[in-house]
């Protein structure tokens, strides 16, 4: 499903010039679940915003899909990204003025889906979360574990073939993290892909494979069995 | 303490660089003009206050009532200004002035025409404050054919004001004798003279008639509570002196005349009322309205409102992102009134910095705005005075008003509250901003409807069909120095290639000549049924070269030898004398004198012209009788030629055979016309200024709360970018609360402007437009316009930022 090869990102501020992705390569396949993990400021997040189109790479290729990418102006990426792409953050990135419901309903109503479908797709994605009671609370009214649920039924109700999560546990006690780990291998199981980046070896635990970053280059990678 | 606020204000302004640039920026500009408005209205407030005894001075008036006539007079009888000072012993002193009209002064071996030239008694030094520089003023005008001349004339004839003793000599044929020089007369006054000649040189003065008004007439009152009293003597000193001679030419007593629904009665204007209260048949001058001064003074509240709002806006804005500065002062165990000081300081030091950009701005920009509303402004010692303390009193003023809100509101909070970000949540909605946003765009949006109403009234007044051509008409004035010759002018003028057609009179309807008579519809003279007409003298070609139409019946002929006899009268008089078919009726014209019957003059009517405009389009087309008779005020010449130039000095040349020594003196009819609408037009032009003023000011804050909303809302619009949402997804979202406010503006704004601009503008016209449907929408649209941009400025930038940036903080 994604292929990257000698993929190369810098940051420019005020001369100091920070290689944040150093030739990499990667190849994931579909359906596999990995896991990231590398010291803080290695380039995870940097890497899981190029996975997912959110930035642009300064060097290097981007298959997805059998599609390069790399080049790909950014109307074509948020239209990639919007059908195929869903992410989960650390730190949730709800929107506090709209509802558990109106948050879980953004992606449909961006990818043109007609109300009363999405009306039946929000609830159904509210009822696997376990969050449909909540339906019409808004963001600041919910545990953290709670709104990691909306984040996460927000990612997937638009049944994207791959999710992008950034930490998803690193603001959860491990019950609710356990929980949202619980969540993430169902959904993979179902058949999405999954890139999780944690710091967390408990989590990587669940993934099929860890990739261990190291100044923007793959170190190792472990097969889990 | 108050150093450690004004520091830690400094900072705080310091650290947010782009709002209080907005903030700083536009309460200047608002003050700013609001400054230069107030300095135009307390001009055009303080006429005539040169005047020492302003308060003791009084115009006397005459409203007369003849039929169905009714005319109010800036002027009264010749005899009045003595008699008032014989009869009451309150009256200190009484003046009168007569405008003399055009004159030509001898300079050298040129005449030079000049027109603020007035008869004045003695009196003129003691009741006005006219300061001799040279001369003395209590025996000047006292002599026949004693000239006082101001500072400015006296340098123009004589290169010096040390000049008593010398003479101008006057149409050739006065000599007059300087007695005085005075200092120029203030901008500010009434009445504008250069020359004042002594009313002993002008015999009429001495008449002893009761049933005329034509002098201008002052009193000074020893105290001013006696004007009650005068006026209300006024009806019994008019039947001890008018009343024989009413009875002699009328044949009737006042009581009579009275009774028959008639009336003729005189009043007092208060000096300091004359300039914006008094619009008189008479006038020395043009005065302003209070019209304008309403306008203006409403339109530099309403700037100074929106750049209030302005500032309260931005600073309730940004207040709430120092929300959490408050909580940890409070935690930190700052006591309320600290912090209310603190913002109150802070807004009070953007006031005070606004205020003095605004003065020097002010300051900078008056002499364009003096050419712009025609006045002669300047700041003195004097004014600032008062200035400023005003401004001081506008920054403690806008200063507490506009920080009170985010002092009292913030620092009421409680810590923890403010801490965990419960207050930014809550105060995003921001109630009172909308309303506020409302108000602002309320106003801009009232002040373009004005703007436009105003601009279409005058294209009417340009465009609308006066029942004449103005077009092609080139006046020469004054023809009556070509003495005898005048015809010949005419003759040879009219022969020349491109010249159409000429008529020779000085009555025309761009002109000041205004002759008034008294007619009867019938031979019984009953003064009931008389109309007062304007009555012009005009020749065979008046008709056909000025483009008029007839309705019914013709005009003069040279062919008909019996019509010295006849008369054409416009439609308004046919109306007026109720007659169905005008044409060969006969008319009867009072002589004055004595009520008999040789002192009529019969008239036949030969035929209706369509009515015309010749006063403003403010007043409706009165009764005109226009009579055939040799008139050499004016030569009227239609042309019709691409060689404009060459025809002109051919006819420069012919004046110049004839006539010298005396410099032809023309103009053009349509410019005549335009200039009688040049206050209009002015207030047109000062209006768009003030009205892009005002939206400007109004965009800027609109401006920073849409920077302020898209900065609020940076995390989520980069969510929703992540989710899927484009460019124009976002600049819809972040523009659509905006527009709707502006949208809610227009609702509001539009019936008010209608309402306001027909009552305070259109009502002044006879002739006006009907404000149409399309006006109140374009001025929408461009309010929406206008808005739109603004706010997309901001929203595409927050729209097209990397949603990878405004999510990072993770
Ligand atoms: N917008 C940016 N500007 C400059 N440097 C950046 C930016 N984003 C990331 N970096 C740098 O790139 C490197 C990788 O960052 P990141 O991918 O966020 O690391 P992490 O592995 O902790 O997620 C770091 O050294 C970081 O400082
Ligand atoms: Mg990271």
């Amino acid at each position: 499903m994604i292929k990257i090869t000698n993929l190369e990102k810098f940051y420019r501020t005020e001369e100091v010039e920070t290689i944040a992705l150093n030739k990499l390569s990667i190849e994931i396949a579909t359906g596999e679940f990995v896991a990231i993990m590398g010291p803080s400021g290695c380039g995870k997040s940097t890497l899981l915003n190029i996975l997912g189109m959110l930035d642009d790479p300064d060097a290097g290729s981007y298959v997805f899909n059998e599609i390069e990418v790399a080049h790909f102006t950014e109307r074509k990426r948020a239209d990639l990204r919007k059908h195929n792409i869903g992410f989960v953050f650390q730190s949730f990135n709800l929107i506090d003025e709209l509802t558990v419901f109106e948050n879980v309903e953004l992606p449909l109503i961006y990818t043109g889906v007609p109300s009363s479908e999405r009306v039946k797709r929000v609830e159904e994605v509210l009822d696997k979360m376990q969050i449909m009671h909540r339906r019409n609370h808004y963001p600041q009214q919910l545990s953290g574990g709670q709104q990691q649920r909306v984040a996460i039924a927000r990612a997937v109700v638009n049944k994207p073939k791959l999710i992008l999560a950034d930490e998803p546990t690193g603001n959860l006690d491990s019950s609710n993290g356990n929980d949202v780990m619980e969540l993430l291998t169902d959904l993979n199981e179902q058949g999405t892909t999954i890139i999780m980046v944690t710091h967390s070896e408990h989590d990587a635990r669940y993934s099929h494979r860890i990739i261990r970053l190291l100044d923007g280059q793959s170190v190792m990678e472990n097969i889990m069995v | 303490m108050i150093r450690n606020y004004i520091k830690t204000a400094f900072r705080s302004l310091r650290k947010n660089k782009g709002f209080t640039a907005i903030n700083i920026l536009g309460l200047a500009l608002g003050l700013a003009t609001c400054l230069l408005i107030v300095l135009y209205v307390v001009d055009e407030l303080s006429y005539d206050r040169y005047n020492t005894k302003i308060n003791r001075i009084y115009r006397v008036n005459e409203d007369l009532k003849l039929g169905g006539n009714n005319v109010l007079y800036a002027v009264c009888m010749p005899p009045l200004a003595k008699t008032l000072k014989a009869e009451y012993p309150y009256v200190e002193n009484a003046v009168r002035l007569k405008n003399a009209g055009t004159s030509h002064v001898k300079k050298g071996n040129f005449n030079i025409s000049e027109n603020r030239i007035a008869f004045a008694d003695p009196s003129l030094f003691d009741v006005f404050t006219l300061p001799m520089i040279n001369g003395n003023p209590a025996s000047a005008l006292v002599e026949p054919n004693s000239v006082v001349i101001t500072e400015t004339t006296a340098k123009k004839y004589f290169n010096s004001t040390n000049v008593v003793g010398k003479t101008l000599l006057l149409n050739d044929n006065t000599l007059c004798k300087v007695t005085g020089v005075i200092k120029d007369i203030s901008k500010q006054s009434h009445f504008n003279f250069d020359f004042f000649i002594s009313m002993a040189s002008f015999p009429d003065s001495r008449s002893n008639e009761w049933l005329r008004s034509d002098y201008n007439t002052y009193v000074l009152l020893k105290d001013p509570s006696d004007a009650k009293k005068l006026e209300a003597s006024f009806p019994e000193l008019l039947k001890k002196f008018s009343g024989a001679q009413m009875q002699a030419q009328l044949n009737m007593s006042i009581d009579a005349f009275e009774k028959s629904g008639s009336f003729f009665r005189m009043n007092l204007t208060p000096l300091t009322d004359i300039h914006l209260h008094s619009n008189r048949s008479g006038e020395l001058g043009p005065n302003g309205t209070t019209q304008y001064v309403y306008i203006f003074s409403a339109i530099a509240i309403f700037i100074l409102l929106i750049a209030c709002v302005n500032f309260m806006n931005l600073s309730t804005a940004r207040s709430s992102n120092r929300a959490r500065e408050v909580g940890v002062r409070k935690v930190l165990g700052s006591p309320r009134k600290y912090l209310i000081a603190q913002f109150l300081t802070e807004s009070i030091l953007v006031t005070l910095i606004a205020t003095v950009i605004a003065f020097f701005v002010a300051a900078l920009l008056l002499p364009l705005f003096n050419h712009l509303a025609d006045k002669d402004i300047v700041i003195t010692a004097q004014s600032l005075v008062w200035i400023v303390p005003s401004l001081l009193f506008i920054v403690v003023f806008i200063g507490s008003l506009s920080g009170s809100y985010p002092a009292f509101y913030l620092s009421a909070f409680q810590p923890i509250d403010v801490l965990k970000g419960k207050l930014a949540a809550g105060f995003k909605g921001g109630r009172l901003r909308s309303f506020l946003v409302v108000f602002q765009f309320s106003i801009s949006i009232f002040l373009i409807i004005g703007t436009l109403v105003i601009y279409n009234q005058l294209n009417y007044i340009q465009t609308k069909n006066l029942g004449y051509n103005r077009n092609q008409v080139l006046i020469v004035q004054n023809i009556f120095e070509l003495n005898n010759q005048a015809k010949i002018f005419k003759q040879e003028v009219k022969g020349l290639p491109g010249v159409v057609n000429t008529t020779m009179t000085g009555f025309l309807p761009t002109s000041n000549w205004k002759n008034t008579a008294i007619y009867f519809p019938d031979a019984s003279r009953d003064q009931k049924r008389s109309m007062f007409p304007q009555n012009w003298e005009i020749d065979e070609d008046y008709i056909s070269t000025l483009d008029m139409k007839m309705v019914s019946g013709r005009s003069f002929s040279r062919d008909m030898a019996t019509d010295s006899d006849g008369i054409v009268i416009n439609e308004a008089a046919a109306k007026f004398l109720g007659f169905k078919d005008p044409v060969n009726k006969t008319i009867y014209k009072s002589l004055g004198g004595n009520h008999t019957a040789d002192n009529v003059k019969q008239y036949h009517i030969l035929g209706v012209v369509k009515d015309f405009n010749f006063s403003s389009l403010r007043q409706n087309v009165s009764p005109v009788v226009m009579r055939l008779a040799e008139n050499n005020g004016a030569l009227s010449i239609r042309v019709n030629t691409t060689n404009l130039p060459a025809l002109l000095s051919q006819i420069k040349d012919k004046w110049k055979s004839i006539s010298p020594n005396v410099q032809i003196d023309y103009s053009f009819m349509d410019q005549e016309f335009d200039a009688s609408y040049r206050t209009e037009q002015r207030t047109g032009q000062i209006f768009i200024v003030f009205t892009s003023l005002a939206i400007l000011i109004a965009c800027l804050g609109l401006f920073g709360l849409a920077a302020y909303a898209a900065e609020q809302r940076t995390k989520e619009i980069g969510i929703r970018k992540v989710l899927g949402a484009n460019v124009s997804a976002i600049v819809g979202m972040l523009s659509k609360d905006f527009i709707k406010l502006v949208f809610i503006s227009i609702l509001i704004a539009s019936p008010l402007a209608w309402f306001f601009m027909n009552k305070w503008f259109l009502q002044d016209f006879a002739y006006r437009i009907n404000i149409q449907w399309w006006v109140l929408v374009l001025a929408g649209v461009a309010a929406l316009f206008i808005a739109f941009i603004t706010v997309s400025f901001q929203s595409i930038k927050a729209a097209i930022a990397n949603p990878v940036d405004s999510l990072k903080n993770e």
